[in-house]
């Protein structure tokens, strides 16, 4: 009965011990984390508190507190580039996401619910494969060439063009994945009831798939709205350049306005890190998914 | 399914592929013939038009005898092995982490987003803040705490080490994210088996959570390598290439050469052989995994029973 007793005391004692010991490394652990998330949140945080500063403030010295919006407003007025670069990028990113959501769909559906001659199969394949891997500044030299010859050179419609292509492999993975969850019995009980091919694609597929959509989506835009290369080399800058590039071009060999550039940085970056939030999920299964493929 | 399978291809069908083709094999494809046909030849631009001459190899001739050119592949090689192996590790130590951590785990997925959804030429601009001789905070705290400052981006070292340390910040959450992902897959049964059998935590990441990583630990590290070729934005305002050509990644290089020298067909001979030794890599890596995969005693055979 003692011995017994004693035996239960030693092995709580032992247990807790344990436990102890676990919250521990726990403890550590968390602390580790914490450092390392603070490490990749730091950068950020500190471009947004100088887009508040002064200049006077952010070249001193010294640690100083110099509260301002002169940044933004000086970025927002009338005689700024700012403004226009602002229209050209959701002018280029809504005409991206349209072109690229249209195209990359309806091939996903051809691909994987329609039947498709075996050469078709093959280079659309082929390319989904083949251009996520070519360097875009490879592609560079014969876009510009081409964009000469078609007289789209610096044209919006020439940078949905180029933003499309480089987004459409990987929009298509991304839908083909969303309609191969889709089961067949739907496409086939459609062709019963008698609906062509093109009214089963847009009544029935296309509200099944809509989730896939959000994603490729949301990952085509973000993407285009951080495009640069394609907008260095393609736009003669100023008014006619995405926002992208009019942030490169505040960075001048002699006086930089360190708060504007800070500040055109933040109002580039916080509205897509807000919409990360209210999306997380769904921009890293985008993210993960069309990695694994 | 059958009844599609059983059809011949229908017209929809085919139309629906069409939009596809025509801006990548079309509007692609004929840009990529452009730059196969400029690398082997002479450009010039006179009164607005090209004017194309065969130029044989020359251009490629040129290459082998220019010095930033083959500086640059060298640069980028270190480049991408130094990016990779980091943000590979980083990503895999805090996937292992944030997925012990119940306190930090859903907050860390949103807030290792950041990075990688900036815009790189915002990442660029970020770092010039932290790094600049003249007003970087990196400098200011190591003045504040009496530690000798530091011109980061104007030394040669200096700054390959920054464009590395800014890359791995930028990417290493894709990486995390990837292998967060799989970490979450893999089955827990495995896990508290090797407990029950009294393994401790390190034997357990060390004996089964990374062997069952390892298909996206590979598939990780073939990703961040392309990516890694790709660079261009970050660098470009940075360090733009300097100081001294010391960061001139091969995409710097080719667009200094197209833009600012106006050697048209040396910079598209340049990107042809940056194609040409990626294919090749890529494809000496497939007949790699498949010769190991056919080997007749490898561990992946002898799982399978």
């Amino acid at each position: 009965m003692i011995v017994g007793s004693h035996a239960i005391t030693t092995e709580t004692l032992a247990g807790a011990k344990l436990r102890r010991r676990k919250s521990l490394v726990d403890v550590s652990c968390d602390a580790v984390l914490a450092l390392l998330l603070l490490v990749f949140v730091a950068p950020i945080a500190w471009m947004i508190v100088l887009s508040f500063q002064s200049d006077r403030a952010i070249i001193s010295m010294f640690w100083e507190l110099d509260l301002t919006l002169a940044n933004i407003a000086g970025i927002l007025a009338e005689d700024q580039p700012f403004r226009a670069q602002l229209v050209n990028s959701i002018a280029i990113v809504a005409g991206t996401v349209a072109l690229c959501g249209t195209a990359s769909t309806l091939a996903a559906y051809g691909l994987s619910k329609l039947k498709l001659p075996w050469w078709l199969n093959a280079s659309v394949g082929a390319s989904c494969a083949v251009v996520p891997l070519l360097p875009p500044m490879a592609l560079v030299p014969g876009f510009y060439v081409t964009l000469i010859q078609t007289g789209l050179l610096g044209s919006l419609t020439g940078l949905i063009i180029l933003n499309t292509i480089l987004n459409l492999p990987f929009a298509t993975v991304l839908m083909k994945i969303g309609f191969d969850e889709v089961p067949p019995a739907l496409q086939e009980a459609a062709s019963i009831e008698g609906a062509g091919e093109a009214r089963t694609c847009w009544t029935i597929m296309l509200p099944l798939v809509a989730p896939s959509l959000i994603t490729s989506s949301l990952f085509t835009a973000i993407m285009t709205w951080n495009e640069f290369l394609m907008g260095l080399t393609m736009t003669s800058g100023g008014t006619t350049s995405p926002l992208s590039v009019g942030i490169a071009s505040l960075v001048q060999p002699y006086e930089v306005r360190w708060g504007q550039l800070a500040a055109v940085g933040s109002l580039a970056v916080v509205p897509i890190m807000v919409a990360s939030v209210l999306a997380s999920k769904r921009i890293i299964a985008g993210m993960t998914r069309g990695a694994v493929k | 399914m059958a009844s599609t399978l059983g059809r011949r291809s229908s017209f929809f069908a085919k139309a629906a592929t069409i939009p596809f083709l025509i801006l990548i094999v079309g509007f692609g494809g004929y840009s990529w013939a452009q730059v196969v046909v400029m690398a082997f030849s002479h450009l010039r631009i006179e009164s607005g038009n090209f004017v194309w001459t065969p130029a044989g190899l020359d251009n490629f001739r040129d290459i082998l005898t220019n010095e930033v050119a083959l500086y640059s592949l060298a640069v980028t090689t270190i480049f991408v092995v130094a990016t990779v192996a980091l943000s590979v590790v980083f990503g895999l130590v805090m996937a292992l982490l944030v997925q012990r951590s119940q306190r930090l785990n859903r907050i860390s997925q949103v807030v290792l987003l950041w990075p990688a959804i900036v815009a790189p030429v915002v990442v660029s601009l970020i770092w010039l803040l932290i790094l600049s001789p003249n007003i970087g905070v990196l400098n200011k705290l190591l003045d504040t705490v009496m530690l000798p400052t530091q011109d980061w981006l104007g030394t040669e070292v200096g700054a390959i080490v920054a464009i590395i340390i800014v890359d791995v910040w930028h990417w290493t959450p894709v990486a995390f994210l990837m292998l967060y992902t799989a970490l979450c897959a893999v089955d827990e049964e495995a896990v508290e088996a090797a407990r029950c059998d009294g393994a401790n935590e390190w034997q357990v990441i060390r004996y089964i959570k990374i062997p069952m990583l390892m298909p996206a630990i590979l598939g990780t590290i073939f990703i961040r390598a392309v990516m890694g070729v790709k660079a261009f934005d970050e660098m470009y305002l940075l360090t733009a290439g300097g100081p001294n050509s010391a960061t001139t990644l091969v995409s710097l290089h080719i667009r200094d050469v197209f833009f600012d020298q106006l050697n048209y067909g040396y910079g598209s001979a340049f990107s042809v052989l940056i194609v040409a030794l990626m294919s090749l890599i890529i494809g000496v890596a497939l007949v790699v995994q498949r010769l190991r995969r056919n080997r007749p005693f490898s561990a992946a055979r002898k799982v399978q029973p």
